[in-house]
C-alpha cells in the first residue's frame, strides 16, 4: 500500500512539474514585456502623467505600429460554457475573428494617423451572472479595457451593468432584454450601456401582425425557463394586447426537458396557435412535441431560434414554422438595394472562412455589431488621452456617431434616449421551407 | 477578558488580520503604482479578495456544521441566497410589501435588513432543522440537497407568482440596482472600503466560530460527531446542539448573502443552485473540516485556482481557451481529495511528519480520526 | 462503517400495531387528498381521461429512464457505500458516444440498422470501460477516505467528464435516429388524442431486458453473487476470498453500463447535450432514495413513480415548478420512510 501511495505522489509531482513548466513557458512568451515596459515610462515624460499608470504593452509588435502608441483594449465577456453557450460560442468566434483581422491590419488608425494595436480579451461568463460580474470587474480594473462587449444573456448583462456604470466604462450588451439599456423603475436610459440585438418587443410585434393577418385571437405561449424566455412572455403579453390577441395559456419548459406535459394543457386550452419563446435545443423539442400531438397546430417562434441547430434537431417538425429573424439568414434573398446586404454577405464569408465552415447565426452578428462599434469608436480617438477620457470618448462616439449604420442586426441610429437604435423592421418574417429559412414578408402573406 | 481561549488561535487571527490590513492598505496606497493584483501577476485581483472574504463567512459556518457537528449540508447555498434575497428584495422593492418608499433611501435600512435576514434565515433553519437533523449521513445530505434545490426553484420561479403580477425575485434575471451600503452619508464604496467591511465580518465570524468550538457547545458538538449515542448517554441534548449548529451556520450564510448582494449590486438565482451548494462544500472540504482555519484556506485556494485558470487559461491551452477550465479544476479537486482527504489544514499540519516518514518511521504516519 | 450497519442505523424503531393501523389510515387520507387536488387542478384546465392518460404515459417513459439511472446508484452504493455523483456523466457519455460513432465517417457505407446497433454496443462498452477507469484512478486510491471525501471525488469526476465532453462535442445538441424508423422522425401510435412514440416501447423494452439480465447476473453467476455478498457484508465477503476492491471496480463498470444504456435509449427522444447529465443524475438519485437506496427492484418502481408524479404534477400546475415535486417527495420519503417506499421497517438499532 505504501508503494502505491508513493506512485501516486510521484504522479502528482509529475503533473505539477508539467503545469509549472507550462507556466514558465507562458512567462517566457511574455518575455518582451520588460523591454517594452520602458517605453510607456519614457512616454510619460512628454505625455500626460496618467499614461504611467497604463499597463505595459505586452503585445507582439505589429509591423506598422509606431513606437509608444497606446494599446487599446476591448474586453469581451460571453457565455462560452453553460446554458447560454449556444449563443455565446458564435459570439466568441466573431470576437476572435475581428481580433485576428485587427492584428493583421496592425490595429486601428486614429484621426492623427497614429496606429494603435488593439488587444481583444475574451473571458467566459459560464452563463453565470456571478462569474460574469467577476470577469467584468477583472477587465475593468486589472486589464483596464477601453470598452466592454459584454453579456450573452440578459441576466449576465444586468449583473455587469452596475460595474460598468460605476467605473464609467462603455458597455455593449448582446442580450435581448430592454431593461439592460433602460432602467425599468425610472424609465431612464442608462448612460454607459448600449446593446445590439433586436428586442423581444420587435419579435412580438411581427408575431402579432402575422396572427392578426390570419384572424387569430387566442394563442398559447410556451417559453423556456430563462431570462430570455420570461422576457418573450412579458413582451408578448403587452404587444398582443394592443392587437386584441389574448394569451389564454402560458407555461415554461426546461431546456433539457424530455417530456412536455404543457402540450396536454395546450390541447385543453383551445388556442389557435402556439407562440414559443425559446432557443435550441428546447425550442426544437417543444415544436416536435406540439406537432406530434397536434399536427395542424400553427407554431410561431421568436428570433431566438435563428440558427441552423434549430432546424437540424427536428427538421420535420419545424418545417413550415413562421418566425421573425434578423436578415442574416436570408441575406441572399434580400433585394440588391438593401444597405445591409453587402455587410451581411461579407460577414457570412469571413465567418465561415474563419471557423472552417461553421454556419452563421444571428448571435454572432450581435457580437459583430458590438465589436465594430467599438473599433470605430477607438479609431476616432486622438493619441494621448488617458484611460477615463478614452472611455468617455468611446461612449460619446457610440451615442452620437452611430447613425444610419448598416450592421448585421439592422440599420442602427443611436440617440441619447435610444441606446439600441433599431425598430421592429430590423427583423424580417421568415418561414422554414425545405429545411432552411426563406423570406416571408407581409407582401407574401395570404 | 481574552478574545479567544487559545494563544495559537489568537496569534493566527492576528496574523490574518494583519495580512488583510496590509493588502487593503497596499491597494489604497498603491506604492510604486502597483496594486494588489500586480503582486500575483494579475491572477488574484482585489475583487477576488473581497469574494474570498464573503465566502469565508459562509464556509466558516459550514465548517462548524460539518466538521464539528458532523452534519453534512448540501443545501447551504439556500441560506446564503435567503440573505441575499432579503437584502435585495427589501432594498429595491419595499413598496410591494406596502412599506413606505422612503425606507429604500435611508442609510440604516440595508443594515437593519442584514439583521432581519439573519433572524429570518436562522428561524427558517431552526424550523427545517428540527425534523431534518434527525436524519444521518447520506440521508441528511440528500434531504439538505432537496431543500436547497427547492429554495433555489422558489427564487427562480418568483415564489410561484407571475412576474407580471407580483415581482419579488425578478425570476431568472434576478434583482439589480441594489444600493451600496452607507454609514450616514459616507458610502462604503469603492471596493477598497467595502473590502475592509467584508473582512471585518469575516474575521469576526472566524473569532466567534473559534470561541464556539472551544466552548462547552463545541465539545458537545464534537461528542455528537464522534458518537451520537454516546453523547446522548452523557446527557448531551444532541438534537438541540445539532439544530443550534445549523442555525449558526445559516445565520452566517445569510450575513454573507447580504454582503454579497450589496457587493454585486445584483442578485440572481444562479449562485444559489445545487452547484453553488456543492462549491461551498468543496471549499470547506478542501480547506479541511476539522479546523475553522480550513474555511479561509479552502475558499482562497479554490478561488485562486479559478482565477488562475481564468487569467492564464487561454495561454496554457491555446485553441480551447476557457473550455479547458472545468477539466483542470475537476482534476485538481480530485487530486486534492485523494492526497489530502482531510483537507489543506491537515496537510499543512502533517507536513513535518511527512519528512519523518521518508526516513522510515511509519509509526506516526496516519493519525486516528474519529 | 459497513454498509448494512450504516443502513440499519438509519432505520427507526418499529411502532406498535395500533400505530401502524393509524398510519395506514393517514396514508390513505393523504393519497385521496392528493388525488382530489390533482383532479381539481386538472378540471381547471379542462383535462379529461385522455389528457391524464397522456400525462401518465409520458411520465412512465421519463420514469423508466430515471429507473435505469437509479439502478446504477443502487449498485454502486450497495457495494461501496458511495453516492456516485458521476452517474449522470455516464448517461451523457453513453448518449454522446453513440451519436458520434453512429455518425463516424468510416461506418458511412454500413446500412443504418447495423451501424446504429454497432454504435450502441460500442458506446456501452466504452462507457463501461470509462466507469472502470474512473474507479481505478479516483475511487481506489482514496478507498479508505470518509464518505464525504468520496462524494466530493465523484463530483470532481463529473466536472471533468462534463468538461471533456464540452471540449470534444462543444455546446451543440446532437441527435440519434429513432430505433424503429432509423430516421429523425419517429413513428407514433395514436389512440384518440393519446400518442405514444415508438421509441417509448424501446425504452421500456430495453429497461426490462436490462433488469432481467441484471437479475440473472446477481442470482446465477459467480461474479454477481460475489457482488451481492460484498453488499451484504464486506468483511465476511473478504474472509471468503472475495476482493472488495475488485467488486468496487465491477460495480462502477455495471453502473456506467446502465447509465450509458439509459442515455442511449433516451437519445432519440431528446437531443443529447454535454450537460444533460446533472439533472438526470439527480432525478435518478431521488428515485434510488425512494426505493430505499439498497433495493434494486424498489429503485425501479421508485423511478417510474417519480416520473409519473412529476409529469402529472407539472401537467396540472405549472411546469416551472416541476422539480419541486421530486424534491418534496425526496424529503418526505427521507423523513417518514427512510427505508424506502416499499422497504419493511426493521427493528434493529445498533449502537
Amino acid at each position: 500500500m505504501k508503494r502505491t501511495r508513493l506512485f501516486w505522489l510521484v504522479a502528482l509531482l509529475a503533473v505539477l512539474a508539467l503545469a509549472l513548466s507550462a507556466c514558465a513557458q507562458g512567462q517566457q512568451g511574455a518575455q518582451p514585456a520588460p523591454a517594452q515596459e520602458e517605453q510607456p515610462a519614457e512616454q510619460a515624460a512628454e505625455q500626460p502623467a496618467q499614461e504611467a499608470a497604463e499597463p505595459p504593452a505586452a503585445e507582439e509588435a505589429a509591423p506598422a505600429q509606431e513606437p509608444g502608441a497606446t494599446v487599446y483594449k476591448i474586453g469581451v465577456v460571453v457565455a462560452i460554457t453553460g446554458p447560454g453557450s449556444g449563443l455565446g460560442v458564435p459570439e466568441r468566434n466573431t470576437a476572435a475573428m475581428i481580433a485576428a483581422q485587427l492584428e493583421e491590419q496592425g490595429g486601428v488608425t486614429g484621426p492623427d494617423g497614429v496606429v494603435h494595436p488593439v488587444e481583444v480579451i475574451i473571458l467566459d461568463s459560464e452563463s453565470n451572472p456571478d462569474t460574469a460580474a467577476a470577469a467584468a470587474s477583472r477587465l475593468i480594473n486589472e486589464e483596464q479595457v477601453d470598452v466592454l462587449v459584454a453579456g450573452t444573456l440578459s441576466g449576465n448583462s444586468l449583473a455587469m451593468v452596475p460595474l460598468a456604470t460605476e467605473a464609467g466604462v462603455p458597455m455593449i450588451s448582446m442580450a435581448s432584454a430592454q431593461s439592460i439599456i433602460v432602467d425599468p423603475d425610472t424609465g431612464e436610459t442608462r448612460e454607459w450601456i448600449f446593446k445590439t440585438p433586436q428586442t423581444n418587443e420587435h419579435s412580438a410585434r411581427w408575431q402579432a401582425e402575422y396572427l392578426q393577418n390570419l384572424g387569430i385571437t387566442q394563442v398559447c405561449h410556451l417559453y423556456e425557463n430563462s431570462g430570455y424566455g420570461q422576457d418573450t412572455l412579458n413582451q408578448a403579453t403587452q404587444v398582443f394586447g394592443e392587437f386584441g390577441i389574448e394569451i389564454v395559456y402560458s407555461d415554461t419548459f426546461e431546456r433539457k426537458d424530455t417530456e412536455f406535459p404543457q402540450v396536454v394543457s395546450v390541447q385543453g386550452a383551445g388556442c389557435e396557435a402556439v407562440v414559443v419563446g425559446a432557443i435550441p435545443p428546447g425550442a426544437s423539442m417543444v415544436t416536435a412535441a406540439i406537432k406530434d400531438a397536434m399536427p395542424d397546430m400553427l407554431v410561431i417562434h421568436g428570433h431566438g431560434v435563428c440558427n441552423k441547430q434549430f432546424i437540424d434537431l427536428a427538421p420535420d417538425a419545424v418545417e413550415g414554422t413562421v418566425l421573425p429573424c434578423g436578415k442574416l439568414l436570408v441575406a441572399e434573398q434580400l433585394p440588391e438595394e438593401d444597405p445591409q446586404k453587402p455587410v451581411l454577405l461579407q460577414y457570412i464569408q469571413d465567418y465561415t472562412a474563419f471557423t472552417d465552415g461553421e454556419p452563421v447565426s444571428t448571435f454572432g452578428g450581435h457580437a459583430w455589431d458590438a465589436m465594430m462599434w467599438s473599433v470605430e469608436a477607438l479609431a476616432s480617438l486622438e493619441e494621448g488621452m488617458d484611460l477615463a477620457a478614452r472611455r468617455a470618448a468611446v461612449r460619446d462616439y457610440i451615442e452620437n456617431s452611430i447613425q444610419d449604420w448598416p450592421g448585421i442586426s439592422g440599420i442602427f441610429t443611436i440617440t441619447p434616449e435610444d441606446h439600441l437604435g433599431l425598430d421592429y423592421k430590423a427583423l424580417v418574417m421568415t418561414r422554414i421551407q425545405d429545411g432552411w429559412y426563406t423570406y416571408y414578408g407581409p407582401e407574401l402573406w395570404e | 477578558m481574552r478574545l479567544l481561549r487559545s494563544h495559537r488561535n489568537e496569534a493566527s487571527l492576528a496574523t490574518l488580520a494583519l495580512v488583510v490590513l496590509a493588502l487593503g492598505l497596499f491597494e489604497v496606497l498603491q506604492p510604486g503604482g502597483r496594486d494588489v493584483a500586480s503582486l500575483t501577476g494579475d491572477v488574484v485581483t482585489f475583487n477576488t479578495l473581497v469574494r474570498i472574504g464573503i465566502l469565508t463567512i459562509v464556509v466558516v459556518g459550514l465548517n462548524v456544521l460539518m466538521g464539528y457537528a458532523g452534519q453534512v449540508s448540501l443545501g447551504q447555498a439556500a441560506f446564503y441566497g435567503l440573505g441575499a434575497y432579503v437584502s435585495g428584495i427589501f432594498t429595491t422593492r419595499a413598496e410591494v410589501f406596502g412599506l413606505p418608499g422612503g425606507l429604500e433611501g435611508a442609510w440604516w435600512w440595508p443594515w437593519l435588513l442584514m439583521g432581519v435576514g439573519m433572524a429570518f434565515t436562522g428561524l427558517f433553519a431552526y424550523l427545517v432543522g428540527r425534523p431534518i437533523l434527525r436524519l444521518k449521513g447520506h440521508y441528511l445530505a440528500m434531504a439538505t440537497l432537496g431543500l436547497g434545490i427547492m429554495v433555489y426553484i422558489l427564487f427562480r420561479e418568483n415564489f410561484g407568482f407571475r412576474t407580471s403580477t407580483v415581482n419579488l425575485t425578478g425570476g431568472f434575471d434576478g434583482l439589480f440596482d441594489i444600493p451600496r451600503l452607507r454609514l450616514g452619508s459616507w458610502e462604503l464604496w469603492p471596493i477598497t472600503r467595502y473590502y475592509f467591511l467584508v473582512w471585518l465580518a469575516a474575521l469576526a465570524s472566524i473569532a466567534v466560530a473559534l470561541n464556539l468550538v472551544h466552548s462547552r457547545v463545541g465539545r458537545a458538538l464534537r461528542a455528537i460527531h464522534g458518537s451520537e449515542v454516546a453523547a446522548e448517554a452523557m446527557a448531551v441534548d444532541t438534537a438541540e446542539f445539532k439544530v443550534r449548529a445549523l442555525v449558526f451556520s445559516a445565520m452566517l450564510a445569510s450575513l454573507a448573502g447580504s454582503l454579497y448582494a450589496h457587493f454585486q449590486a445584483a442578485v440572481s438565482p444562479g449562485p444559489f443552485s445545487f452547484i453553488g451548494s456543492l462549491e461551498l462544500v468543496v471549499m470547506a472540504a478542501v480547506g479541511g473540516l476539522r479546523n475553522v482555519w480550513g474555511a479561509p484556506l479552502g475558499v482562497a485556494l479554490i478561488l485562486a485556482i479559478e482565477e488562475f485558470l481564468r487569467a492564464k487559461g487561454h495561454e496554457l491551452f491555446a485553441g480551447i481557451g476557457s473550455e479547458a477550465e472545468p477539466v483542470v479544476f475537476g482534476i485538481i479537486l480530485v487530486l486534492i481529495m485523494i492526497f489530502l482527504p482531510e483537507g489543506l489544514t491537515d496537510g499543512l499540519r502533517r507536513l513535518p511528519r511527512l519528512w519523518q516518514r521518508r526516513s522510515g518511521t511509519p509509526a506516526a504516519s496516519s493519525e486516528v480520526t474519529s | 462503517m459497513s454498509v448494512d450497519a450504516e443502513v440499519q442505523q438509519f432505520l427507526r424503531k418499529r411502532r406498535p400495531a395500533h400505530q401502524a393501523r393509524g398510519q395506514q389510515i393517514a396514508w390513505a387520507g393523504v393519497t385521496l387528498a392528493l388525488l382530489a387536488a390533482i383532479l381539481y387542478l386538472g378540471s381547471q384546465k379542462n383535462f379529461g381521461p385522455l389528457q391524464y392518460a397522456q400525462l401518465v404515459l409520458d411520465g412512465l417513459r421519463g420514469g423508466t429512464i430515471y429507473a435505469l439511472i437509479a439502478l446504477g446508484f443502487v449498485t454502486v452504493f450497495n457495494v461501496t457505500g458511495i453516492i456516485n455523483f458521476a452517474q449522470g456523466g455516464f448517461v451523457m457519455l453513453g448518449a454522446m458516444l453513440a451519436v458520434t460513432i453512429n455518425d463516424w465517417g468510416a461506418l458511412a457505407q454500413w446500412s443504418p440498422g447495423p451501424r446504429l446497433a454497432a454504435a450502441v454496443l460500442a458506446a456501452v462498452l466504452a462507457t463501461t470501460l470509462i466507469g472502470v477507469l474512473v474507479e481505478r484512478l479516483t475511487i481506489y486510491p482514496a478507498r479508505n477516505a470518509e464518505p464525504l471525501t468520496l462524494i466530493i471525488i465523484t463530483v470532481g469526476v463529473y466536472i471533468v467528464m462534463q468538461g471533456v465532453a464540452l471540449i470534444v462535442w462543444g455546446t451543440d445538441a446532437y441527435s440519434l435516429p429513432a430505433f424503429t424508423t432509423l430516421a429523425m422522425r419517429d413513428r407514433t401510435f395514436r389512440l384518440g388524442t393519446v400518442i405514444v412514440k415508438a421509441q417509448s416501447f424501446w425504452i421500456w423494452g430495453v429497461t426490462g431486458v436490462t433488469m432481467a439480465v441484471l437479475y440473472y447476473f446477481f442470482e446465477h453467476t459467480m461474479w454477481g453473487r460475489a457482488l451481492r455478498a460484498c453488499s451484504v457484508n464486506r468483511l465476511a465477503a473478504r474472509l471468503m476470498g472475495i476482493r472488495p476492491d475488485r467488486m468496487s471496480m465491477l460495480a462502477f463498470g455495471l453502473a456506467a453500463a446502465m447509465g450509458a444504456i439509459g442515455g442511449i435509449v433516451l437519445a432519440p427522444a431528446t437531443r443529447p447535450v454535454y450537460d444533460m447529465g446533472l439533472s438526470l443524475g439527480l432525478k435518478g438519485f431521488v428515485a434510488a432514495i425512494m426505493g430505499g437506496l439498497v433495493n434494486p427492484p424498489a429503485a425501479v418502481v421508485g423511478g417510474i413513480l417519480l416520473g409519473i408524479i412529476e409529469n402529472v404534477g407539472a401537467g396540472v400546475t405549472r411546469a416551472g415548478i416541476k422539480d419541486i415535486f421530486s424534491f418534496i417527495i425526496l424529503i418526505w420519503v427521507l423523513l417518514f420512510r427512510p427505508q424506502g417506499l416499499f422497504g419493511r421497517q426493521q427493528t434493529v438499532e445498533k449502537v
